[in-house]
């Protein structure tokens, strides 16, 4: 049996899930259009309102509040973008940091051309925001703070609390973008409880299907459609809504949410032996201590990243490398320089990414191939 | 008056233009290698007359080539076969005096007009049929006239025009304006065949290229270090035998797993000396496969003094194994920028630049002997048991037929 260590990247759907697609999808009556008038019409409508209310109980918030989109990036970029077009006296500040995902950099990106100004706060090797920093930057003209609520290469997770208590000393009229496509399922998120405005989801990586994303807009924030049309979804997003996919992220995000607590406690013992028997090999942590226990990146001296990700391979255990390989220009993860991880630990650093499917059998399988692939390969 | 036109293809052949005797063989091979060249795009007629070959879809009711996108294809995989010095699209229509000339020759100037902003023009003219009234300066004047009356923003310019109307009268009458320059050499097939070292790089693609434009048809051996190297630098690696065989022909790629061999060279030589110690098994077990291939020598992308491993001493030291066969190394004498050049005009350029090729160059020595002696290679390769890591190397050969996607 093969060991999927790569849930960061994305995740097997639920076999629920796929049931539930396939039964979905060869129905006589549940193909219809929420838009149409006739009976069927109505009735996916029916559905898909009671999916959307069964998302909004798991991350309490209003159904009004959540619009369906097609992926984490269309809904990043939406909130960014769209935040920004949309209410110009806001300010044209926009503060965040460079250990962002490229959906939010390629964002900012965007909007500097179109006359922001962009404020990447520093982060530390522990992958953690300047907050001194982002306390000194917030001003009136700031229009829009935006953060990954857990780094996809580290686990790093974002200090939330303590940001949005910035946010309301220094002006509450800055609104908080949060991307939660890593933390989704895995911590607990309560978005009328965390304070914040907006906030990205994605639903291939809680094991729900690709091709969907959900964003969510707090009740009275304005932003800016991306895509525009026959005016579904309130206006918000257009297209035709696909019923099954909502669904099965229905489905999927009961699942994660149901244990939460007792899965991320079980992780976090896996995790911590896990992180230890690599440290006897010689394998370096890269991932903070408190890091989300899901996420672990390491280093593994004398193997490049893309080496071991194919030993590895040959075993049939998934993992992923986040650099970009490629000798000449001996490029890293920029997540990793950002932090100031040293130019050898992140040339060989491999993330392992972990659902709450995986055991402890696995891992230990893991770190006996490592240690043969250590005897074979290790030049 | 019609506007029927048929648009068909002039090709002029190069430098077999200049053989003496076996004329007739390397002529006959370029039209083989037309016909199968033009085989994905549908069936063709294919005659040549002289140094030109003049090319129309068989069925004569065709619109194949009255596409002008489909037209630009095909015509840029005619001017791919090795042999040409150029290709032009050209419009055959049935006439008999110069007013049909003149009618079309207008055409063809709307059209261009229609593309470009040009100011200048001249009118050639050739008369096969010499039954036809006029001679060739005079019809260029006619239709020049004719051009200049219709357009009056146009001048004559005989030296650098912008664009040249070229009439031809012959059996059919013809018009065109645009030659493509074709790659030139000589028809693959006419020179043996050669067995490439082919890496994921930049250089051995061109070599490859450069020795099929001298007609050598060629075979292509790929060294993968899985899981060194990945499944995709292998992938990369027929992407770049394809697009060499859209001129060379269908390529043969044996990959030789040589993960197995490195470690064991790892082992048992010293770290300075590994690179070379490796090339001598690469050329060996590249040599044996050549051999049972029926190739006549192997071809390298090497340049002098590129990389440690190509100063001239380390090429002397690697080109000493191959003992049955010449080492063509065409780019010996070529710089980078130069490479990089005709990569780009093959097609190769942006698939070598993929960064898969040597991202885990775990075996490379920090500081590889660029100067190696005959002593050092005998000292290093004192531990190994070369014949048995040859024979080891050529049994794990796997082989792959590489043939040009369609419409590539």
């Amino acid at each position: 049996m093969s060991i999927y260590f790569d849930n960061s990247a994305t995740t097997k759907p639920l076999p629920e899930v796929a049931r539930l697609v396939y039964e979905t999808l060869s129905s006589e009556e549940e193909y219809g259009n929420p838009g149409s008038l006739h009976r069927l019409g109505v009735m996916a409508e029916k559905k898909l309102n009671d999916d959307t209310d069964r998302i909004a109980k798991c991350l309490s918030c209003k159904r009004d509040e959540l619009f369906f989109t097609s992926c984490g990036s269309e809904s990043v970029n939406t909130s960014i973008l769209g935040y920004i077009r949309q209410n110009p006296r806001a300010g044209k500040k926009i503060i965040s940091t460079k250990t962002e995902h490229k959906a939010s950099l390629e964002s900012f990106a965007r909007l500097e051309k179109e006359g922001c100004e962009i404020c990447y706060i520093p982060v530390d090797i522990h992958g953690q925001p300047d907050l001194a920093a982002l306390e000194a930057a917030i001003d009136d003209q700031t229009a829009l703070l935006s953060f990954t609520h857990v780094n996809n290469e580290t686990g790093a997770i974002l200090p939330l609390e303590k940001i949005v208590q910035i946010r309301n000393k220094k002006n509450r009229n800055t609104k908080i973008h949060l991307d939660c496509v890593q933390s989704l399922g895995k911590l607990p998120i309560s978005l009328s409880r965390m304070g914040v405005d907006m906030a990205s989801f994605s639903g291939h990586k809680i094991h729900a299907l690709k091709g969907f994303g959900l964003l969510y807009i707090k009740s009275g924030v304005r932003v800016q459609p991306l895509i525009i049309g026959g005016g579904q979804q309130r206006g918000m997003r257009s297209g035709t809504q696909s019923p099954y996919l909502v669904s099965a992220f229905a489905m999927a995000l009961e699942e994660a949410t149901k244990n939460l607590p007792e899965n991320l406690e079980r992780m976090t013992s896996l995790r911590d032996e896990f992180a230890a028997k690599l440290e006897e090999l010689g394998v370096t942590i890269i991932s903070p201590k408190d890091a989300l226990p899901y996420v672990l990146n390491v280093s593994f001296p004398s193997f490049q990243s893309e080496t071991m990700l194919h030993c590895l391979e040959e075993k049939e255990i998934y993992v992923s490398t986040v650099s970009a390989c490629s000798s000449k220009s001996k490029a890293v993860s920029y997540v990793l320089s950002e932090m100031g991880v040293k130019l050898e630990l992140a040339r060989n650093a491999v993330r392992f990414s972990f659902c709450r499917m995986n055991t402890k059998e696995e891992m230990d399988q893991t770190i006996a191939a490592i240690s043969e692939i250590y005897e074979k390969y290790k030049v | 008056m019609s506007h029927a036109y048929k648009t068909v293809i002039l090709a002029r052949m190069g430098e077999i233009a200049l053989k003496g005797l076996n004329r007739g063989k390397f002529e006959r091979q370029l039209m083989s290698n037309m016909r199968w060249r033009l085989k994905e795009f549908g069936a063709f007629t294919i005659i040549q007359s002289q140094s030109r070959i003049w090319i129309e879809p068989k069925d004569p009711e065709s619109d194949l080539l009255e596409d002008k996108q489909t037209a630009q294809e095909v015509l840029k995989a005619v001017t791919q076969v090795f042999g040409l010095v150029s290709a032009s699209l050209v419009w055959k229509f049935e006439g008999t005096t110069i007013d049909d000339i003149k009618q079309y020759a207008l055409m063809l100037t709307d059209d261009i007009l229609s593309e470009h902003d040009y100011k200048t023009f001249k009118v050639e003219s050739k008369r096969g049929n010499k039954r036809f009234p006029m001679a060739s300066p005079e019809i260029a004047a006619d239709v020049g006239e004719a051009i200049l009356i219709a357009h009056e923003e146009l001048s004559v310019d005989v030296h650098q025009p912008d664009f040249v109307i070229y009439v031809e009268v012959r059996e059919s009458m013809y018009v065109y304006s645009e030659k493509l320059e074709g790659h030139r050499g000589l028809p693959v097939g006419t020179a043996g065949k050669g067995m490439l070292l082919l890496s994921g790089g930049i250089d051995s693609p061109v070599a490859g290229y450069m020795m099929a434009s001298r007609g050598m048809q060629l075979e292509a051996i790929y060294f993968h270090s899985y899981p060194y190297t990945s499944e995709r630098a292998l992938e990369k690696v027929k992407d770049l035998a394809r697009i060499v065989s859209q001129y060379s022909g269908t390529i043969l790629l044996h990959v030789c797993n040589f993960t197995d061999i490195q470690l064991n060279l790892y082992k048992n030589s010293p770290q300075d000396m590994l690179t070379i110690t490796m090339r001598r098994i690469m050329f060996e077990i590249a040599e044996e496969v050549a051999k049972k291939q029926e190739c006549k020598c192997l071809i390298t992308g090497e340049s002098l003094g590129q990389v440690a491993s190509q100063t001239i001493e380390a090429i002397q030291i690697t080109n000493e194994v191959v003992k049955t066969m010449p080492v063509f190394r065409p780019l010996i004498g070529t710089d980078k920028e130069e490479t990089c050049n005709i990569s780009r005009r093959i097609g190769a350029f942006e698939t070598s630049i993929l960064p898969y090729e040597d991202c885990c160059t775990v075996f490379v020595a920090k500081h590889p002997k660029t100067h190696p002696q005959k002593k050092h290679i005998i000292e290093a390769e004192s531990k190994l048991d070369i014949e048995a890591l040859v024979k080891q190397g050529v049994e794990g050969i796997e082989t792959y037929k590489i043939e040009r996607t369609p419409r590539g």
